[in-house]
């Protein structure tokens, strides 16, 4: 078990903060040298002015909490945003190529097309001038706005230029906008602290998300960015603003049920791959059963498996169809193609934004969705190969066809359908009239460097912009 | 165009081509990987090696057992070509190679280890530490096929056709 140094490592890539409110913001970098002060600053709280050192804002890492901070604050710097802060060349060419090339150009790759193409995207995301983004979760309201002002305190005089400000907020019961329960499944990291839910999955390699360590392949550690002060420690994240179609959502259930018979809640539960109060498919196929505790509705596997020896045989997915957005997004032990079930895994953090949907008033106009932030080592092995791979194809696994997830798959072309195989039944039933339920309304690709790293650019010579 | 799909798959240029144009993309992909052996001896070495593999019974055949477990390779043989100074491996695969290209080579790469000892400009080895060359010396190896490349049941997979055939 790697010995990881908690106190270089940001907070949000090892702990589940669960804190109810997150303020995004993105900011250009106007003048280099004041920038990577403040960038240097957040590392110690030293940002503020003298005297007033104990209000300035901090950077969390995975140190361990006595108690529960008031709030979190982390980093995310573009590939951009690194060329501005007047990194060497040698560096910035040492990052990888999907991070170099960023969200937008990557954006067929993960099937931001049509509606979620970045020409559609809100400002500033499809911009070479996004260079960093804040991510501040708070506990309270008041917290967040003295936060907040603290920090543009620290910025606001030359150093950087507001981009824009995204809030999110969570919703009763830990829901995301379709009803689902969220934030069950979550890779246990070697070395890592304790999960929030228990997971039953072998434990992940340090090196599967955090730069320098080996990694989940055989003798294969990812290229760490040079200078090491830079890079160790560090990791990536795809950071995504997704938009949900709520009414569209339940219309489907509503007209799927009408076809087929079934009851809305269970298509939901086929969809998902869970009922909406989270308990799986796999452990509960006909009803939502509320008897079974938080804590162990993410115990289980698709199939026997070293993990979960006893698991139920459900190897054709007449429980959990092989299909549903679970499976697709986190197979465990299911046969894949690649043999690499265990092997694509990802931190999600986020939190909903818009206020919740309410059925009386299906067409309020008001946007709602998710800003979700999908962590690991490598943004091409992880992120984007679930996107490409088993959300938006068919071929990871038998029987899917040409289908796509359920609920982010990129269902606008018209005849997207999912396949919901029933037991004594030679085909599946053929559920139809599915759409792009979750539009991308932004995206940047982050790196997420450690305390040294921030340290280290806050030291760089100072060269100007170009 | 390559046959060898690295990281091509491209979406279409617009939404409502998906259906269409995914319908009439084969699922599989030809390889022919035609590798130069660096001399006479590096062959009759590597002769001797690859016969014991492949005499070793299935379950002991490092290729089987690697194939067996990755579930993408539909057929593959190796085939001593021009005078013995070249080999070729011919697969049918699934998918686009560079998405699994690490799980191949976490499953298969000591094979290609022994393999690329007796190769003329082999990549560095292990393969398993370096990805990248492994990766770019098979695309550079590769001559894929005149296209078309004909397949009998263009839609199906292998884990698709296994499905199929275990079905009751």
């Amino acid at each position: 078990m790697p010995d990881l140094p908690y106190e270089d490592i940001q907070g949000f890539i090892l702990r589940t903060y669960a804190m109810p409110i997150l303020r995004v913001i993105a900011l250009k970098i106007e003048q280099a040298e004041p920038a990577r002060q403040v960038l240097g600053g957040l590392v110690d709280g030293s940002n503020g002015s003298a005297g007033t050192a104990d209000v300035a804002p901090k950077l969390a890492t995975a140190t361990d909490w006595t108690v529960k901070p008031q709030y979190c604050l982390n980093v995310g710097l573009t590939y951009a945003g690194l060329a501005a802060l007047g990194l060497p060349a040698c560096s910035l060419a040492s990052f990888p190529e999907e991070f170099v090339a960023g969200a937008v150009a990557r954006a067929e790759r993960v099937g931001d097309t049509g509606e979620s193409s970045p020409e559609h995207w809100k400002d500033p995301f499809a911009s070479p001038d996004l260079h960093i983004l804040l991510f501040l979760f708070a506990q309270t309201e008041d917290v967040l706005a003295q936060v907040t002002a603290q920090l543009r305190a620290t910025y606001s005089h030359g150093a950087m230029s507001e981009l824009s400000v995204h809030e999110a907020r969570s919703l009763p019961e830990s829901k995301a906008h379709f009803g689902y329960r969220d934030g069950f499944a979550q890779p246990s990291i070697d070395g890592g602290l304790p999960s929030a839910m228990p997971d039953v999955l072998p434990k992940a390699p340090a090196g599967e998300f955090l730069l320098g360590y080996p990694s989940q392949y055989a003798d294969f550690t990812y290229p760490v960015p040079v200078p090491a002060a830079l890079g160790q420690n560090g990791s990536f994240a795809a950071f995504r603003i997704l938009a949900q179609d709520c009414h569209g959502f339940e219309q489907f259930l509503a007209d799927a049920a009408r076809q087929t018979g079934l009851d809305p809640e269970l298509i939901a539960a086929k969809l998902c791959g869970r009922w909406r109060n989270g308990v799986p498919l796999s452990l509960s196929p006909h009803s939502a059963d509320e008897q079974i505790p938080m804590e162990q509705r993410n115990s289980f596997d698709y199939v026997p498996s070293g993990s979960v020896p006893d698991a139920f045989d459900d190897a054709r997915g007449y429980r959990c169809p092989l299909g549903s957005h679970i499976r697709r997004m986190n197979p465990r032990s299911s046969v894949v193609a690649g043999n690499g079930g265990l092997k694509h895994r990802i931190i999600r953090r986020g939190l909903p934004y818009g206020p919740a949907y309410d059925p009386a008033n299906p067409d309020d106009g008001i946007e709602r969705g998710l800003l979700g932030l999908f962590i690991g080592v490598s943004l091409k092995d992880q992120f984007e190969f679930l996107m490409s791979d088993w959300s938006n194809k068919g071929s990871f696994a038998p029987g899917l066809r040409n289908t796509k997830d359920p609920v982010i798959g990129n269902n606008s072309a018209s005849g997207a359908t999912f396949l919901v195989p029933m037991e004594n039944q030679k085909h599946p039933v053929e559920l139809t009239g599915l759409s792009r339920f979750v539009t991308c309304r932004g995206a940047a690709y982050c790196f997420l460097p450690s305390a040294t790293a921030l340290r280290y650019i806050s030291a760089l010579p100072d060269v100007p912009l170009s | 165009m390559a046959l060898f799909h690295f990281g091509i798959d491209k979406a279409p240029p617009s939404d409502t081509s998906t259906s269409i144009s995914e319908a009439s993309k084969a699922v599989q992909s030809p390889l022919t990987l035609v590798m130069t052996l660096r001399s006479p001896e590096d062959f009759q070495v590597l002769h001797k090696r690859i016969k014991e593999i492949q005499s070793a019974p299935p379950e002991r055949n490092p290729i089987w057992v690697a194939l067996d477990k990755l579930k993408i390779v539909h057929f593959a043989r190796f085939v001593f070509l021009e005078n013995n100074t070249k080999l070729a491996i011919i697969t049918t695969y699934d998918g686009s190679f560079d998405d699994y290209l690490n799980e191949f080579i976490d499953e298969i790469g000591d094979v290609f280890n022994v393999l690329l000892q007796h190769m003329k400009d082999a990549p560095p080895l292990p393969v398993q530490r370096n990805r990248g060359a492994f990766r770019d010396y098979i695309k550079a190896n590769d001559l894929g096929g005149i296209a078309p490349f004909y397949s009998a049941y263009p839609q199906a997979t292998v884990l698709d056709i296994q499905a199929a055939l275990s079905q009751t």
